[in-house]
């Protein structure tokens, strides 16, 4: 079966194409590395399918890269106000405001579902490139300015089906995530806005309430 | 043979790779009694055991799960299991929040109390419900059936600092108001509660980090304070007579 689709000269083209893809898709994201080395911060919005129907998002995004550290503080919607979700390199920590508990879990334990997209992917486009397979499709024009557009489906057990990721071509970084469903339907439409480099320590990124419950799952 | 010495080491290995135990000695006049509590996490959830021996001894053994919703919430459950002084007792419980909406739910029965690790005697319960009805604003709703009976409201603002204001009845009404804040850079809390009416007790809680100070004041007079100092913990206090209670918490990894 193989050695037959080898055989035809379309064949071989549809394979190099793949491979040029396949590629091109992995040195974006090598780009998107070099260029996101130091610490950074940015402001994620836009639209969820949360467990209360369509809300806003709204999030503060703090990333330590060499630290292999990213902190996401929401502040839409009201409900989690005040909850942090800080990705380590083995851990996961959440922290609730309403109980002022932290809950520690391995990072395998730790699959979010039902905000409808992947809080990991947004500091960690290379962790998210293996569990979805990305694909380059083109280029697009977007308010920030021109932005490849990759596309790819995800693996079973992400909560979502299919992902559109858009990187600035000029500063490579990540400026829009589309999270969809099996039947296509967007379940989060997030912008990265404000997004600058900052002076962050791991000790303020790891910081919460010193009378919070820890719970390690 | 072989085999299941094998499976057991595995289990075992992993069972006890990641715990806690925490033994202590509780003394009052006439009176000492080693206490002892343990837990193992595994893989479907933590079982737990509590102990305590002296003139009077009651053991515990419980097993507890969760369900953890990331950053939408967190959900604990789990059944405990008594025996000793008085006879057999038990509890079921569930505690924790999704959304805007914290529950903590406890029902139990234990024929005879044993301080400190078994408090309460004979029925005893524990309901509390908050909503969060705006990003700043909780709502609470409080019974209890324990060393008190008790119904409180409340209703907290957290403007900076968390402000509460509640009402409550235990035979009498009485009037709750609480403060807690951060008092220092590094995210320290003062957590200040009091109750005044039907029932009168100042509770204080300061958590530095490294070192946590629990101070409670009640009228009729009872009272303790206590320290955390890491893993050490003491705590001294008056309850009908004067008593004390040291423990030392190993946890692992």
């Amino acid at each position: 079966m193989r050695r037959r689709f080898l055989e035809k000269p379309w064949g071989v083209w549809l394979l190099a194409l793949g491979l040029a893809l396949a590629q091109s898709v992995s040195e974006i994201l090598d780009r998107v590395e070099r260029n996101l080395q130091d610490p950074w911060q940015a402001v994620v919005q836009g639209q969820i399918q949360g467990p209360g129907g369509q809300e806003e998002l709204k999030a503060r995004v703090l990333a330590i890269p060499k630290e292999n550290l990213l902190r996401i503080e929401f502040q839409k919607p009201g409900s989690l106000e005040g909850n942090f979700t800080l990705i380590t390199e083995k851990e996961v920590w959440n922290y609730l405001y309403l109980t002022n508990q932290l809950i520690v879990s391995p990072k395998e334990k730790a699959q979010v579902q039902g905000l409808g997209f992947s809080p990991q992917g947004l500091g960690d486009l290379k962790g998210l490139s293996e569990r979805v397979n990305l694909r380059l499709v083109g280029e697009e024009r977007l308010p920030e300015g021109v932005a490849w557009k990759l596309v790819g489906r995800a693996q079973e057990g992400q909560g979502f089906a299919t992902l559109e990721l858009y990187i600035l071509r000029n500063d490579p970084r990540p400026v829009r995530f589309v999270f969809r469903d099996e039947a296509g339907k967007v379940m989060a439409d997030l912008r990265v806005v404000e997004f600058r480099k900052a002076s962050l320590r791991p000790q303020d990124l790891k910081r919460y309430p010193k009378d919070a419950q820890v719970v390690r799952r | 043979m072989r085999k299941a010495l094998f499976w057991l080491f595995l289990w075992l290995s992993s069972a006890l790779a990641q715990g806690r135990l925490e033994a202590g000695v509780y003394g009052a006049p006439g009176a000492l009694a080693p206490t002892l509590e343990v837990g193992f996490t595994l893989e479907p959830g933590e079982v737990y055991g509590k102990l305590q021996v002296g003139q009077e001894g009651r053991g515990a053994l419980g097993l507890s799960s969760s369900l953890a919703l990331g950053p939408l919430g967190y959900l604990a459950y789990g059944l405990q299991a008594e025996a000793g002084a008085g006879g057999l007792g038990g509890m079921a419980f569930a505690e924790g929040g999704a959304g805007p909406l914290a529950l903590a739910a406890r029902l139990g029965y234990r024929p005879k109390g044993l301080f400190p690790l078994f408090p309460e005697e004979g029925m005893f319960g524990r309901l509390s419900l908050r909503y969060r009805l705006v990003p700043k604003e909780v709502v609470g709703l409080f019974l209890e059936r324990g060393e008190v009976l008790r119904a409180e409201v409340s209703y907290a603002l957290r403007e900076g600092a968390t402000y509460t204001l509640g009402a409550g009845f235990s035979g009498l009404p009485y009037l709750v108001l609480g403060w807690k804040g951060e008092v220092g850079e590094g995210m320290e809390v003062l957590d200040l509660a009091l109750r005044l009416g039907g029932l009168n007790r100042l509770e204080a809680g300061l958590y530095l980090g490294e070192a946590s100070l629990f101070l409670t004041l009640s009228y009729p007079f009872a009272g303790s304070l206590g320290v955390w100092l890491g893993d050490l913990g003491l705590e001294g206090g008056y309850r009908e007579a004067p008593y004390a209670w040291v423990r030392y918490a190993w946890r692992w990894p």
